[in-house]
Order: structure tokens, then C-alpha cells, then sequence
């Protein structure tokens, strides 16, 4: 093909367009490619499938994104088995609905690993064999349908502060899902303030099963994005696949949500917790490190009982997908 | 250009090397047929669809389409598309169904009232347009 | 909404009530049978689509006991009328009182369910406006779900093979109560007097199964042709998988039937 560039030689080459000319596409050594790509990056620039990666940066971005697909494939248990039991008409629309949105971000998130280079059924063998993990949140249980407007609400919440942040990725097609993503989370996050704000205003035993709820939710919200880590050594914030540490993240879901607790009468179950006006951040209890390991290495309340329920639905349907890719035949 | 046949990907789609015209799909169909050009107009933009040009085969489609709409420099990306191989939906009773669907959207939730209703119970008052930057806040609920 | 009742006799009224509530009870529990394959049907895509048609039933049963509520006028809304009865009083079609089941059953009673469903919308007319204009809503909804439908029933008959068998089996098992959604309602004749129902239920369910017959014969799938449906039978009393069900989706109401949700 003829390049464009030739096309038009008047204009001097400062003035063309200035888009990066991907020279990491070229064939060029190893060490230059890298260069080039790591600029461009590094510049803000953004990543397409088509473009030639480093190793490196592939594997980062197939692992992000990978997590966060099975996040969103487990997260889906611990709400659906809820919308049985939802008690109005609405309720179990909206959960129907939220639910269904989580399985539909799944689809995009293992979508776009899956144009990274590994099939779907090989990222759910993993997940499925625990080598793969998913968030710490998704390996508990829920108790009451006070936990269906904690969820829906806080830990929605906890993870569009992440999402957000994500909008920029510097891989386009995880930047581009992401802003989907954020928008739909937006409805959860108000269906589950709507949830919890009823409640409130409901029962003395409304509001207990709701402060339960809180109580029993607050610990594994605070280990949800992880420990404070050095900002130099993390390689996801090198490639710009993320662009702030997990206690950015933490700091500004506790600076929008706990007013928004307290505002409503609810009682935040750490006596630490306050906001250090001087150091211009909050201050709370460490969370319990310990707890997030052992869960996320699938030792949660939950990990096992999950994951065999998603092994045995997935054998069970394996005769639907067989039919679904063989060629027809011709009726008896 | 790249072009790494071994990947599965579903943007920045493969150019075929040009002149291939031993591929069928890439023969000239005998007539000049529409073929639809989606842009992308900056790094990490999505695709948007900018029109469409008429061509023989998809060879010239890709010339034409960097005529018609990348030829000031406009557009870093072009995907072109024979308009045929487009499956279209424009059902209305499926994109846009006539019952409420409120619960799926921000508008469903108008929360104002229940919040008044809420604070007035607590004893709170709503929280600032800058929370966060209060000097002390009392781990329970309570006027400050 | 205005509710023109003022023209309906009690005799039609009743008949009406009747038909709303088999109608909406039929939504409702198919809705919410379907709606549990959320999160695990066999393939993501298909999840999300599964779960659409799941929460149209939903929607579509919503409004029907928004209507019924009208007529009835005793201080119940939707959601009483949707939750706060016995398991006996519930007066879904057979057909649906099965369990969820596998795949192919899913697929099956949505094709059987969804093509009568369709007759019977068909067979409305305009003898009561606010249903008249409910059920034309309705059926461009359902159009979706037929289409769905006819496009999993198609894969399955011509994949062969497992596929193939469970499908068959399913329909088979589904066909004695298949007649169950167009068995004739209480006082149809009043219903058709009013132009509520622009033919018999006995019209549509035969139109019904050649359609049927139609779809599945090119398939080389022939049901035995049940006698029409017995409307003693049709909607008698649950299964016991219902009234499980019923103990689950009532849980929470029931832990404080005065409580706001």
C-alpha cells in the first residue's frame, strides 16, 4: 500500500499530523521497539490489539484485565442469589438488572483479554483451578437483603473510584470499556443507595439488619484495593494500565462515602476512623492484611464454594456450547 | 504496518497485503459498491462512523476512504467496511421497547426526599459539596 | 389511568379479573424461573440475553397487576397482589409450574410458552381499552422472545447428537401441559360478549398448534396433538417446586409484610 505520507510531501514533516508514527510497528531491533512504545506510553499515547507490545506490557495488561473479568464472573454469585428473594416487583427488576450488567461487563472485560492473545475457556480454566484471582469482596457471604444495598452501594462504589481511574488506561480498548462500565455502574451504585436509604427509614429491625450489614462489610471494603505500595515499583503505574496507587483509591472512596454513612445515621465500625485535617487525609484502623491474603488465595468464607458452583454450572452447559459451534444436520 | 495474523483481535482490523487479488474476497465484484469508512480521530478514540465511498474492490476503498476522510491529516485510524458484509438492526420494538425500563437508569432513582427524610431522623445535615475536608468527623452519625 | 369500568358488568368484571390474573401470574412466574439464569447460563452473551427476556416477563407481569390492582380497587397494589397470596392462589398455567430445569427445557417451554402467549395476546381485544393498550405494548416486547426462541430451537433440533435429545425430551415432557397457557378462562363467554376477547381461547389454541407443528415438522420433531386443554386442570393447584419457590420469593416480605422495600 502506498504510504499516505507520500501522498502529500509539501507539507514539511513538523507540520503533518502529529499522532505518533508508531515506530514500534516497524522492523526495528527489540531494544528500539521497546523505546519507541515505552514514549509513547509513557506520553500518554494509547495501545491497540493490532499493535506490537512488549512481552512485558502484554502480560501486565492480560493479568489487569484478566482480574478484573473474573471480579466481575464472581461477583455476579453473591447478588444472584438474591433476586428470588427481592420483595417487590422493582427490586428484583433492578436486581435482575444490576446482575445482569455485572455478567455483561464480564463479556466485555474477557473480551478484550481474549484479543490479548488467551481464550476465554483457557482464562476460566484458570480462574476455576485458582490460579487466577478475583476481588477479595466476592468470597463472602450475604446474609440478608441488607447486604443486597451494601454491595450494591458501597462495594459499586469502591470499585467505580478504581474504574474511574481506569478511564484513561493506556491501553485503548480496557480505556474505552471502562467509560461503558462507569456509566452502568452509576445506576448500581444509585439502586443501592436507594436500598439502603429505605431501609433506613424503615423498622428498628430494618436499620439493624442494615447497621449488620455494615458492620460485617466494612473490613473487606477497606481491603478492597489493597495495601499502600511504592508508587515507583509498581509496573501497572509504569504502563500507565492504571493511573493511581490503591490508597489514592481508598482515600477518595472514604472522602465521598463516609459522609455519606454518617449522613444517614449509620454507625462506621472503626473507632479510628477520622479525617486528619492536617495531613489532609484519613486515618483508620489498619485493615487486616492477613484477611485479604488468605481470601484472595481462595481461603474466604465463600472461595471454595464458589468456584465449584461456577465448575459444576460449567460442565452442566458444556453440551450447549458443543451444539452451539457444530455444523448443522439435516433434520432426522 | 504490522500485521500479526496469529492474534485474534476485533479492532485496528488486518490490512491483507495489497494486490492480493487471488483472494475472493478481495476480487472486484464487477460493479462499484458502497463501502463504509469508520474513523478513529485521535490515539485511544473509539471508531466513529465518518460516511462512505464507492469502489470496485476493497484495495481501492482504502485509497479512496484516506481521500475522503483522512486526507487533511484528520483521522490517525480508518476501518473500511464492505457496506454488504454489514448485518443491520434498526428494529425499533427490540432497541427501543415501549415499557418502563426506569430501574435501569439514573432517572429511576430520585432519592431526595428519602435522604430529607433520613437526615431529619438522624439528626444530620447533608454533607458538603467538599466533604472530606472537614476538620473532625465523628465516626457515628452526628450534627458536627 | 382512567379505568373505564363503569361499562363492565359484575358478572364481566369478574371474568376479567380472572384473566388478568392467570395473565399476569404466568409472567410473573416464567419471569422469575427464567430470570435465575442469571450469572450462569452457558454462554455470556446468551446470559445477558436470557436475562432481558427473563426481566420483560417481569415488567410485563408488573403491569398487568398494576391493571388488575385497578379493577379489583381493594387497597392492594402490584406487589400485593404479586407476593402476598397463598401457593393456592396463584393461577399460572401449568406449563410453567415446572422447575427451571436444564438448557433444553429452558428453551422448550420458552417456545412453547412464548408462541401461545402470542395467540393470546392475538385474541385480545378492544372491549377494555387499558388492556387493549397494555397488551399492543406487549406484543412488540414479544416479538423478541419468539425470535429468540425459534432461533435457540433451530440450533438445538440441527445440532444432533445430545443437544438434539435433550430438546425432544424436553418438549415431550413439556406437551401435556403445553395446552395449559390457552386453556379457556372463567367466563369467556362474558369475555367475548364485551369484546375482550376477540375469539375463543378453543380458536387460538388450534391456530396455536399448526403453528407449532409448522416450526417443529421441518425440524423432524412431531408432538403427539393433545386433546384441548382442560381448564379444570390448566391452572389447579401448584407443584411442590412452587410452593418452594413460593417460600423463597416471599421470604423477605414475609419477615415483615408491613416493612417498605
Amino acid at each position: 500500500m502506498t504510504d499516505p505520507l507520500a501522498l502529500d510531501p509539501v507539507l514539511p514533516p513538523r507540520e503533518r499530523s502529529e499522532p505518533s508514527a508508531r515506530r514500534w510497528n516497524e522492523d526495528l531491533p527489540h531494544d528500539e521497539r521497546f523505546e519507541h512504545f515505552e514514549a509513547h506510553v509513557l506520553g500518554g499515547g494509547k495501545i491497540e490489539p493490532n499493535d506490537w507490545m512488549p512481552d512485558e506490557y502484554r502480560t501486565a495488561v492480560l493479568r489487569f484485565v484478566e482480574m478484573h473479568a473474573n471480579s466481575e464472573l464472581m461477583g455476579v454469585l453473591p447478588e444472584r442469589e438474591w433476586i428470588m428473594r427481592a420483595p417487590t416487583l422493582r427490586r428484583k427488576l433492578a436486581l435482575t438488572s444490576k446482575v445482569q450488567d455485572e455478567v455483561g461487563h464480564a463479556q466485555l472485560l474477557y473480551r478484550v483479554a481474549e484479543d490479548l492473545g488467551k481464550s476465554r475457556e483457557a482464562m476460566f480454566d484458570d480462574l476455576l483451578a485458582g490460579k487466577t484471582k478475583f476481588h477479595n469482596v466476592f468470597h463472602y457471604p450475604t446474609e440478608t437483603w441488607a447486604d443486597i444495598g451494601i454491595i450494591a452501594w458501597l462495594v459499586d462504589a469502591a470499585a467505580i473510584v478504581a474504574q474511574q481511574a481506569l478511564r484513561d488506561s493506556s491501553y485503548g480498548p480496557y480505556a474505552r470499556t471502562m467509560q461503558k462500565i462507569c456509566w452502568e455502574e452509576s445506576v448500581h451504585i444509585m439502586h443501592g443507595r436507594d436500598v439502603v436509604v429505605t431501609l433506613v427509614n424503615g423498622t428498628p429491625a430494618q436499620r439493624a439488619i442494615l447497621q449488620d450489614a455494615l458492620n460485617r462489610w466494612w473490613g473487606p471494603l477497606m481491603q478492597m484495593h489493597g495495601p499502600r505500595s511504592d508508587r515507583t515499583k509498581d509496573r501497572d503505574l509504569h504502563w500507565r494500565i492504571k493511573a493511581k496507587t490503591s490508597e489514592e483509591l481508598r482515600q477518595e472512596f472514604l472522602t465521598i462515602y463516609v459522609p455519606r454513612l454518617l449522613e444517614l445515621g449509620l454507625t462506621i465500625p472503626d473507632p479510628a476512623l477520622r479525617f486528619d485535617a492536617g495531613a489532609g487525609e484519613w486515618r483508620y484502623t489498619d485493615p487486616d492484611w492477613n484477611e485479604l491474603r488468605t481470601v484472595v488465595t481462595n481461603h474466604g468464607p465463600k472461595s471454595q464454594e464458589r468456584l465449584e458452583f461456577r465448575r459444576l454450572n460449567r460442565e452442566a452447559t458444556a453440551w450447549v456450547r458443543a451444539a452451539i459451534l457444530a455444523e448443522p444436520r439435516a433434520a432426522a | 504496518m504490522t500485521d500479526d495474523g496469529n492474534r485474534m483481535i476485533d479492532e485496528g482490523a488486518p490490512v491483507p497485503p495489497p494486490g492480493d487479488l487471488d483472494d475472493p474476497s478481495r476480487r472486484p465484484a464487477g460493479v462499484l459498491e458502497p463501502f463504509e469508512v469508520f474513523r478513529q480521530e485521535k490515539d485511544g478514540d473509539p471508531m466513529r462512523h465518518g460516511g462512505n465511498v464507492l469502489a470496485p474492490d476493497p484495495e481501492l476503498a482504502l485509497h479512496y476512504a484516506r481521500e475522503m476522510f483522512g486526507r487533511r491529516g484528520e483521522s490517525v485510524r480508518l476501518w473500511v467496511v464492505r457496506r454488504a458484509d454489514i448485518n443491520v438492526l434498526e428494529d425499533l420494538d427490540l432497541l427501543q421497547p415501549p415499557l418502563d425500563r426506569s430501574f435501569k437508569k439514573p432517572g429511576g432513582y430520585v432519592m431526595r426526599d428519602k435522604l430529607a427524610a433520613a437526615r431529619s431522623r438522624a439528626g444530620t445535615s447533608k454533607p458538603g459539596a467538599r466533604a472530606g475536608s472537614h476538620a473532625t468527623t465523628d465516626r457515628r452519625g452526628g450534627a458536627q | 389511568m382512567t379505568v373505564s369500568l363503569a361499562a363492565l358488568d359484575a358478572r364481566t368484571r369478574t371474568a376479567l379479573a380472572g384473566l388478568l390474573l392467570s395473565m399476569a401470574d404466568d409472567e410473573f412466574v416464567i419471569g422469575f424461573s427464567d430470570s435465575e439464569w442469571t450469572g450462569i447460563a452457558p454462554i455470556l452473551e446468551e446470559d445477558v440475553a436470557m436475562s432481558s427476556i427473563a426481566q420483560d416477563e417481569l415488567g410485563h407481569a408488573r403491569a398487568f397487576y398494576e391493571l388488575l390492582a385497578a379493577l379489583l380497587d381493594d387497597g392492594r397494589d402490584a406487589d400485593a397482589l404479586a407476593y402476598d397470596r397463598e401457593p393456592e392462589a396463584y393461577r399460572h398455567a401449568r406449563l410453567l409450574d415446572h422447575g427451571r430445569g436444564d438448557w433444553a427445557m429452558t428453551i422448550a417451554r420458552r417456545f412453547l410458552y412464548d408462541t401461545a402467549d402470542a395467540a393470546r395476546l392475538a385474541s385480545i381485544g378492544d372491549g377494555w381499552p387499558p388492556l387493549a393498550e397494555l397488551v399492543a405494548k406487549i406484543r412488540r416486547e414479544e416479538r423478541y422472545h419468539v425470535m429468540h426462541a425459534l432461533a435457540w430451537a433451530h440450533r438445538l433440533a440441527r445440532a444432533g447428537g445430545e443437544a438434539r435429545e435433550r430438546f425432544v425430551a424436553a418438549l415431550e415432557a413439556l406437551v401435556p401441559d403445553a395446552p395449559s397457557v390457552l386453556a379457556a378462562p372463567e367466563g369467556e363467554a362474558a369475555l367475548i360478549e364485551a369484546g375482550i376477547l376477540s375469539r375463543s381461547m378453543a380458536e387460538a389454541f388450534a391456530g396455536w398448534w399448526t403453528e407449532v407443528a409448522g416450526t417443529l415438522g421441518p425440524l423432524g420433531i412431531s408432538l403427539a396433538l393433545e386433546p384441548p386443554p382442560d381448564p379444570a386442570r390448566a391452572r389447579a393447584v401448584p407443584s411442590d417446586d412452587f410452593r418452594w419457590l413460593w417460600g423463597e420469593f416471599t421470604s423477605v416480605r414475609r419477615s415483615d409484610p408491613r416493612a417498605t422495600w
